[in-house]
């Protein structure tokens, strides 16, 4: 398998998987605000805060209203990291290797970027941004389904999961971090009645509610929504199953010696996570310090697999 | 009921389908009637189903002055163009004869030039073609074949013969359009294909796959094969990620091949370095390899031809391939049947007149408003002059360009080239049309069964060029015996 072929097959999973968070991302806080009274702090301006572009968004936007937020989440293909954009990237990705994967699969990636180019205007109204929201869901969902029941799991197929699992690790480390964001010390009385709406919305944006109540059959608590998504290996979203999959994928790869010892420190890291004994701020900390830690494995992986036209 | 077909004109030229608005020809008979017992909004929905799948399929060619939009969906007209299978098999005779012929010529311009030597062709025009590659001289490629893939440009004129207009022997484009094209027809008329005799066309794939394993430089185990794309930006890049899914082989560019002191070449996989047998190469000569051709190629790769030379890889078209895609070279092919198999040619010329040739060019500027006049070596439809459609300022500029150069400028008389009913604007109106077969040749030789059928969609025009607006049309090959 050429290397850039590994190079641009993981970046279209990362892509796509990055398209579908902020579409679950976006869909799940519509519900949640729908569910919270008028006047908590709660709004749309954590959306932005969830992946540091609140730099970005002020350049263009004054204020930070559902209508705004949306339309650069969504929509700005100027903003790097707007579900359009990602898809664009996405699409780019899977045009330039298209040899490697079953015809369906580029054809669902680029009906489903039609879809959402013609599309763009719509999401500013609420109930148009419904359905948006949800076709780009069911695509992303096909292109999954497809991969797995057309594709060989070789290589290629390996790479696909390397990208899909660092990205979705990545985005649930995120989610967490706003969730322990909303409920640090600043927090109100009010916002507190609310805390297990809000805790019920995070495992819904994982879709993991359905889960974590056969898993822990009990209410659903902060310590132990964390604890679940973070450490339980067989939730697909969870960072500890993400880790195992990127695990699993890189053992079957070609000269992966270097990584090995890198993912054994990483499944450590997360194991010892324990979020009864952690303050927020903590947790925060440890939070930082995943993602970080999943920033060097991606280095890693470029370093050891991804074409370096700089060398010879 | 009213017929579609009233008012349809043809006495423009043959029309490929109707003998008049009253009558088909007997080869068309089932699709005509066909389409005369569907209501207009059918044939404006199927239209629309085939754009749709045309979109979801990403079926695209790129348009290097369209800034921003690099990717223009394919123009595809539903009504396909349909050929008797009993002319198909003579034509199909004919292609062979005269890639054999073309291969044997490339031969010996890099080795002997008896063809030369004996006075066949004036040794002056293969040592002024910048396509003749002196680095090529004494190469013995396998079979001795140099073209191995070729697209053969066809046009039927009013008297109902088909003419070679020019044959492309560097990298003809067009063969994944004409699969696809079926793809779509196949969506749009599934009834239709069910009840007619068409031959299937879907076997090219492993056919180029066979030729490509043929050629390789050993044939001990997997012969690992690659299709060599200069990118994303190139406007056939569709059709090289196409072609390399279809034959199962890896898409690369230039950047991912490396030459090593061996003087073989490997790929830069996830494994490490993989040696590869064969490239089907999908750029030009001039920049294969910045050693020896264009310094400034970016997109080939460096030591390519002395990994070639040293037979350790073979390369799809051989370089130097396009020495007989000359458009003067083209003059001399029936005399190359001759000399080279003692045949004669199946196929005809299109009557060509040299303007390096004193007598042809007097002729020429005396008639330039009546005459096709092309450039030697482009391709593509550009720097070209349509006598008849051109305006009186445009044919004097073409005459001082030609006497400028005359080398390089060949000249035809304007064919009425053929039509076919083609839907413009939910009616049926006749639109001139060319055929694009292709050619492989290794160990054996192959025709694709009909091929890209172009069709000029602008109304009188003749240029059917996907990059000067024309379009597409599915090719049927149908098989009347029987029925």
């Amino acid at each position: 398998m050429l290397s850039r072929s590994a190079e641009r097959l993981y970046w279209l999973a990362r892509y796509l998987e990055r398209t579908e968070n902020i579409a679950r991302l976006v869909s799940v806080h519509m519900n949640l605000l729908m569910d919270l009274p008028k006047g908590v702090e709660m709004g749309w301006r954590q959306m932005i805060l969830i992946n540091a572009s609140e730099k970005e968004f002020y350049e263009k936007n004054n204020v930070a209203n559902e209508r705004n937020i949306t339309r650069f989440l969504l929509a700005d293909d100027s903003y790097p990291g707007s579900l359009f954009s990602s898809l664009s990237a996405a699409r780019e990705n899977i045009r330039t290797s298209r040899e490697l994967l079953p015809d369906e699969a580029w054809e669902q990636v680029n009906e489903m970027f039609l879809f959402a180019k013609s599309n763009l205007e719509t999401v500013a109204n609420r109930r148009h941004r419904v359905i948006f929201l949800n076709e780009i869901l069911k695509g992303c969902q096909r292109f999954t389904g497809l991969l797995s029941g057309y594709m060989s799991h070789n290589h290629p197929y390996r790479f696909i999961l390397l990208g899909r699992n660092i990205e979705r690790a990545d985005m649930t480390s995120r989610i967490l971090d706003l969730a322990s964001l909303l409920l640090s010390e600043s927090r109100s009385d009010e916002l507190r009645q609310y805390e297990t709406i809000l805790w019920m919305n995070i495992l819904k944006s994982l879709n993991a509610l359905l889960m974590y109540r056969q898993q822990m059959r009990s209410r659903v608590k902060g310590d132990d929504v964390l604890n679940f998504l973070l450490l339980d290996t067989n939730l697909p979203r969870s960072v500890g199953c993400c880790i195992a999959e990127i695990s699993n994928s890189i053992s079957k790869l070609p000269n992966n010696d270097d990584l090995t010892l890198k993912l054994i420190e990483l499944q450590t890291f997360v194991q010892s996570i324990d979020t009864r004994q952690t303050t927020q701020k903590q947790l925060r900390t440890i939070l930082d310090g995943l993602q970080n830690k999943l920033g060097e494995l991606h280095g890693q992986i470029a370093d050891n697999w991804f074409l370096r036209t700089a060398v010879e | 009921m009213k017929s579609i077909w009233k008012n349809y004109k043809t006495d423009i030229a043959y029309d490929e389908l109707m003998y008049s608005e009253f009558q088909s020809r007997s080869v068309s008979h089932s699709l005509c009637q066909y389409l005369n017992s569907l209501k207009k909004e059918d044939i404006d929905k199927r239209k629309i189903a085939a754009e749709l799948a045309i979109m979801e399929m990403g079926i695209s060619f790129t348009v290097y002055s369209d800034e921003g939009n690099i990717d223009r969906a394919w123009p595809f007209d539903i009504i396909p163009r349909i050929i008797d299978a009993r002319e198909w098999r003579i034509i199909e005779k004919g292609l062979k004869q005269r890639l054999t012929a073309l291969n044997c010529f490339i031969s010996d311009v890099y080795s002997e030039q008896a063809f030369i030597k004996e006075g066949k062709m004036p040794g002056e025009i293969i040592n002024s073609s910048k396509n003749f590659r002196k680095e090529c001289i004494g190469m013995k490629p396998s079979y001795n074949v140099w073209a191995n893939i070729c697209g053969t440009d066809l046009v039927r004129d009013k008297d109902g013969m088909m003419y070679v207009l020019e044959d492309n022997l560097r990298v003809p484009s067009g063969v994944s359009y004409m699969m696809e094209n079926r793809v779509i027809t196949k969506r749009v008329f599934p009834e239709l294909l069910q009840d007619i005799d068409i031959l299937p066309i879907d076997d090219y794939p492993t056919h180029l796959h066979d030729m490509l394993s043929s050629i390789a430089p050993h044939q001990n185990g997997q012969v690992i094969c690659v299709v060599l794309t200069p990118g994303i930006y190139n406007s056939a890049y569709f059709e090289h990620a196409y072609l390399a899914q279809q034959i199962g082989a890896q898409l690369v560019e230039g950047k991912d091949l490396v030459v090593n002191e061996d003087d073989c070449v490997y790929m830069r996989t996830i494994e490490g370095l993989e040696k590869i047998d064969v490239i089907y190469r999908r750029i030009d000569d001039d920049f294969l390899d910045p050693e020896v051709f264009r310094k400034d190629s970016t997109l080939g790769v460096r030591g390519l031809m002395r990994a070639w030379k040293a037979g350790n890889v073979a390369l799809a078209n051989a370089p130097g391939a396009g020495v007989a895609d000359d458009k003067v070279v083209y003059a001399y092919v029936p005399e190359m049947i001759r000399y080279y198999l003692h045949e004669e040619p199946i196929l005809p010329n299109v009557p060509t007149y040299l303007c390096s040739n004193k007598d042809d060019l007097d002729y020429v500027m005396e008639h330039l408003a009546e005459l096709v006049v092309k450039p030697a070596n482009e391709s593509g439809g550009y720097g070209m002059l349509v006598g008849p459609h051109a305006t009186a300022k445009e044919v004097e500029n073409f005459r001082l360009i030609i006497q400028k150069d005359p080398r390089n400028y060949i000249a035809q008389p304007t064919l009425a080239i053929s039509t076919a009913p083609t839907l413009c604007k939910g009616k049926l109106e006749p639109r001139h049309i060319d055929l694009r077969p292709f050619i492989l040749q290794g160990e054996n030789t192959f025709v694709t069964a009909g091929g890209l059928t172009r069709v000029a969609l602008r109304k009188g025009s003749l240029v059917v060029n996907s990059s000067q607006g024309g379009g597409s049309k599915d090719t049927w090959i149908i098989n009347m015996e029987g029925s």
